[in-house]
């Protein structure tokens, strides 16, 4: 396909849209996926990107999130009904590896107290940032519902052993129109971070989890 | 009797001939054949009877019947089907004390064996891989390295051979695990680096070779698996380089068309030309298949964590390592460890009070510790494992009392952390050190202005009011105060520019989408010819300049005529009034346009009052552009320029600007985080300031470079004459010196006998020796070829 335009993107959501909330509608919440792959792109000589960007919505509601913090944060996070730990909590962790890899695989995000997370490094060893799930800073001056629908809501392009990526940007219970948003700023933002823009793409795809693709680009 | 010794003689001599025949005919030629491989079979069997006593006569014949057989046998692979079988055997068995040249032979013979399809790559390389590693014969293992290496670029030329790939790398890799502490392990490494280089091996495979070699207990598979993540990648790419230099260089088709329309018209020139244009069509070809994948060795690496923390446990941390390596070697083991850690994020906290012993300015190399250092850091490293290296390298580096190159060492160092991670650095100590821009030494001055303008950027707060610089002061005085003061921050990424992008689209009054196709016309060329369009036109709208390219132009003509030629008249009357009085230029536009730019405009400068409110309607913008339509390569385009104007001051000339943009480009593209720290950038500007003592310029003029193994580039410090090198580039040539040269350097004494007498000689003799000199030109000189000629006639 030579080009993209919001005109066929439009429709492939819609079809999209059509088949999981109506053809067949499954009993959970798809997660709309998008699917790129990149071309004349040499990860060594280019390098290799990574970013992150807020998407208008949140595309996946049900993550779930934990709070490492200290008394104050605990108390809101537990006010807010979030999970959370306090330091001591991951003292008892005792460094144990396959206790924190537990602990990264149980949660999809992590937010710790400005305080705490300096000692992160040292309390957990690199299980979280090996999983890629280091916690993102809170402090007290913030809403802390806020901060977590800031988390829920950024995703983030990295490119790994491999020259395709899937990024999940919306669901299927999001309107058409905040759907189009999602996925027109990730497409945008992917661009913008690539050097030669649009010559590296390959192909776009979205996808429903139980839906066939359908190719944008 | 005689007839017969000379068909005998005959029969032996004609072995090559024989080859020949049988080549074009092998039918007819069985016999002879079979007749041969008899011999063979019997002087074989006789040679393994007694492989050491064999004589010389017996040597020889046999070879030539291995040379023989080897070159026929795919003629007759029934009769000669345990040929190949036997020749590994033998080797395997007698390799040790077979006659060399009878050793090398086999060898040969059975790469040709390979290369007739008699038998299979496996089976070679299962022969030929324990010979190398277990022969003591220096010759033998070049022989049979090079000949593995070929065999595996060979077989993987068409396609890759991914079956005989794997078990090539399990041999190797088994060949370092099974034992890791012996040194045989050396040629895994070396194969596997080769092979990487030609990018015949560039998986995952590879590296996990690598991985355990320089895991291993020898220290020279150590330093080959290590030197091997750090340079490997620059080798492959430097090859690569080279091969492209060579295809594009012997190739040029017009000059080999022209030729052919002059020259006389051969059938090899006829096949010349044909085959050039194949190859050119196969480059054609070539430059349209996607690109090899070439991930970095670094980066597929499977688990880069546990590896780091192996080899810094076990080769840096004990006090009683298995591998004794001297500093040079730990010095690789820790480049490596801290390229890791810096590169994947990753958690190595002793690794920091490691380098602590090591930041003095007396330790030897200390210039690649601090740029390890360097490379270490990575902004998930706590503050506060940092922040006592950074004061020690304070200390005992940057002081009033210390040399220029050591403060300016310690600047760059603590400058290529603190870049790393802002929050290493306190408040006082910054004040202090940014003091050093006012060295009188230029490289402690450079060093200082680069710490000074790193933190202008990541947190100006902490600078003194007068050190902040213009833009850096108007920032915090905004407020906008960044989010990497923050431990663990990370920056939400939004399209940079992307406001500047839609304000242009609004004042340009293209919304809608039927400018989204031309967007995209001619996308593909557009990287290549955006810079070199000519006819820039410059439109000045609301005291801020915005460039049109010709593509753009091209857009608006299908968009609507009419603006384009607004647009020209815009740029004459720019031209009229060049020096400013940019308020009357941006409000003519304004006025012409719509009012809502007028509104913005005021918008604007109320913005600036009120930050926050500023902030809030920056992302609504954000969030209509990106998320309503999709960038086209044109967007892309002038995205990249908006953003370049408006991140320069506006007061400075254009040229200027221009300079600045592109230099803050480069630096762009140069610093990546990928890119690895090296002690040439913590050295920085110091070889400027060095003062060479006496005996070092002695040195220099010797041609002994520089004392204690210092790294600089001979050719900048040579002080010699363009003469005395010239002379020297001729003698390291092997000329000699020509008869002019001599007389000019013969000794004055020698000359001066001739030199008297010349004035004193008599008519009679002056005369004599005139006419001698004549007749002696016309010979030819001294030695002239006359008597030669005489005698052969």
């Amino acid at each position: 396909m030579s080009k993209i335009t919001v005109a066929g993107v439009r429709t492939n959501v819609q079809q999209l849209l059509q088949y999981s909330n109506e053809e067949k509608k499954r009993n959970f919440l798809e997660t709309v996926e998008l699917q790129i792959g990149l071309k004349n792109y040499d990860p060594q000589r280019d390098k290799r990107f990574s970013g992150t960007v807020k998407l208008p919505r949140v595309p996946r509601p049900g993550m779930s999130i934990c709070i490492l913090g200290d008394q104050h944060d605990i108390d809101r996070a537990k006010h807010g009904g979030v999970d959370a730990m306090s330091s001591d909590d991951l003292k008892k962790l005792n460094k144990n590896k396959k206790l924190i890899k537990k602990l990264a695989r149980k949660y999809d995000a992590f937010i710790a107290s400005d305080t705490l997370i300096k000692q992160i490094p040292r309390l957990l060893g690199p299980g979280l940032s090996k999983a890629g799930k280091f916690p993102t800073p809170v402090s007290h001056n913030d809403s802390l519902t806020d901060k977590i629908t800031e988390v829920k809501s950024t995703i983030k392009f990295q490119l790994k052993k491999v020259l395709c990526m899937g990024v999940a940007v919306g669901n299927v219970d999001m309107t058409e129109d905040e759907l189009i948003a999602n996925i027109m700023l990730s497409i945008n933002y992917l661009v913008s971070l690539l050097k030669k823009g649009w010559q590296n793409v390959g192909s776009l795809t979205i996808k429903a989890s139980m839906s066939p693709p359908k190719r944008l680009y | 009797m005689k007839r017969k010794v000379g068909a005998l003689e005959k029969v032996d001599a004609d072995l090559p001939n024989l080859q020949h025949k049988i080549k074009t005919d092998p039918i007819s030629y069985q016999d002879d054949f079979v007749n041969q491989y008899g011999l063979y079979t019997s002087i074989h069997e006789l040679f393994l009877t007694s492989p050491t006593t064999t004589d010389d006569t017996g040597l020889v014949r046999l070879r030539d019947l291995i040379d023989f057989i080897s070159h026929t046998a795919d003629c007759y692979p029934k009769i000669a089907g345990t040929f190949p079988n036997d020749l590994i055997k033998l080797l395997q068995l007698h390799h040790a004390t077979l006659e060399p040249e009878l050793r090398d032979k086999i060898v040969g013979s059975l790469v040709l064996l390979r290369k007739k399809d008699m038998i299979d790559s496996n089976t070679l390389l299962n022969t030929l891989w324990p010979l190398l590693v277990s022969t003591p014969s220096k010759s033998l293992r070049a022989l049979l390295y090079q000949k593995i290496v070929s065999d595996l670029r060979n077989s993987n030329n068409k396609a890759t051979n991914h079956k005989l790939n794997r078990s090539m790398q399990t041999t190797c890799y088994n060949l370092i695990s099974s034992d890791p502490a012996s040194p045989k392990g050396i040629w895994a490494v070396k194969l596997t680096r080769e092979l990487w280089k030609r990018q015949v091996w560039s998986d995952a495979k590879a590296v996990s070779i690598m991985e355990i070699a320089a895991l291993s207990q020898d220290a020279k598979v150590v330093t080959g698996g290590v030197r091997f993540f750090l340079g490997g990648d620059q080798e492959r790419e430097d090859a690569a380089d080279e091969d492209s230099d060579q295809e594009e260089k012997n190739i040029s088709m017009g000059k080999l068309r022209h030729q052919a329309g002059i020259n006389k018209k051969t059938a090899k020139r006829d096949n010349d030309l044909r085959a050039a244009a194949a190859k050119l069509k196969r480059k054609e070809k070539k430059k349209g298949t996607p690109h090899p994948l070439n991930f970095s060795a670094l980066h597929l690496l499977h688990d880069p964590q546990g590896f780091a923390e192996k080899l810094f446990h076990q080769h840096l941390q004990p006090s009683q390592p298995k591998v004794r390596l001297v500093l040079e070697q730990k010095l690789f083991v820790l480049q490596l460890v801290s390229r890791l850690v810096g590169l994947h994020k990753l958690t190595l906290i002793p690794l920091y009070s490691y380098f602590l012993k090591f930041l003095t300015p007396r330790q030897p190399s200390v210039t690649s510790f601090l740029a390890s250092l360097g490379q270490a850091t990575h902004s998930l490293v706590p503050p506060d494992a940092l922040e006592p290296l950074v004061q020690k390298i304070a200390n005992e580096f940057v002081s009033e009392a210390s040399a220029a190159e050591v403060a300016s060492a310690g600047l760059n160092g603590i400058r290529e952390v603190c870049a790393r991670q802002p929050l290493a650095m306190n408040e006082t100590l910054l004040q202090d050190l940014v003091q050093y821009r006012k060295s009188k030494d230029k490289g402690v001055q450079m060093a200082a202005r680069g710490l000074l303008s790193l933190y202008r950027e990541v947190g100006a707060e902490m600078l003194r009011k007068r050190d902040r610089g213009r833009d850096a002061a108007m920032k915090v005085r905004a407020g906008d105060v960044g989010g990497a003061r923050r431990f663990g921050h990370v920056e939400g990424g939004g399209i940079e520019g992307l406001e500047l992008l839609e304000q242009w689209k609004e004042e340009q009054g293209m919304e809608g989408s039927e400018d989204e196709a031309a967007g995209w016309e001619k996308w593909d060329a557009q990287s290549d010819n955006s810079e070199s369009d000519t006819g820039w036109v410059n439109v000045e709208s609301e005291g801020e300049e915005i460039d049109i390219s010709d593509s753009e132009d091209e857009r608006e003509k299908a968009a609507a005529k009419k603006r384009k030629i607004e647009v020209a008249q815009r740029k004459k009357s720019d031209k009229e009034n060049v020096d400013g009085d940019g308020d009357a230029a941006a409000d003519k536009p304004a006025a012409e346009d719509n009012t809502s730019a007028a509104a913005e405009a005021s918008e604007r400068t109320t913005a600036s009052l009120e930050p926050e409110a500023a902030l809030k309607r920056e992302e609504s913008r954000i969030s209509t552009l990106a998320t309503t339509r999709i960038l086209t390569p044109a967007d892309l385009a002038k995205l990249q320029e908006l953003r370049q104007n408006a991140a320069l001051t506006h007061a400075l000339p254009s040229a200027k600007r221009r300079k600045l943009a592109a230099a803050s480009a480069a630096a762009q593209a140069a610093r990546h985080t990928d890119d690895a720290v090296t002690a040439a950038d913590i050295a920085g500007l110091a070889k400027l300031s060095h003062k060479s003592t006496k005996e070092e310029k002695v040195r220099m003029a010797k041609g002994l470079g520089l004392p204690n193994g210092a790294t600089e580039d001979a050719g900048a410090n040579d002080h010699r004459s363009t003469t005395a090198r010239r002379k020297e580039k001729k003698a390291a040539e092997g000329k000699s010196t020509t008869n002019r040269e001599k007389a000019r350097k013969k000794n004055f004494l020698m000359t001066l006998g001739k030199a008297k007498k010349k004035g004193k000689r008599s008519l009679g003799v002056q005369r004599g020796i005139l006419k001698a000199h004549v007749e002696r030109g016309k010979r030819g000189g001294k030695r002239g070829n006359k008597g030669q000629a005489g005698g052969g006639s």
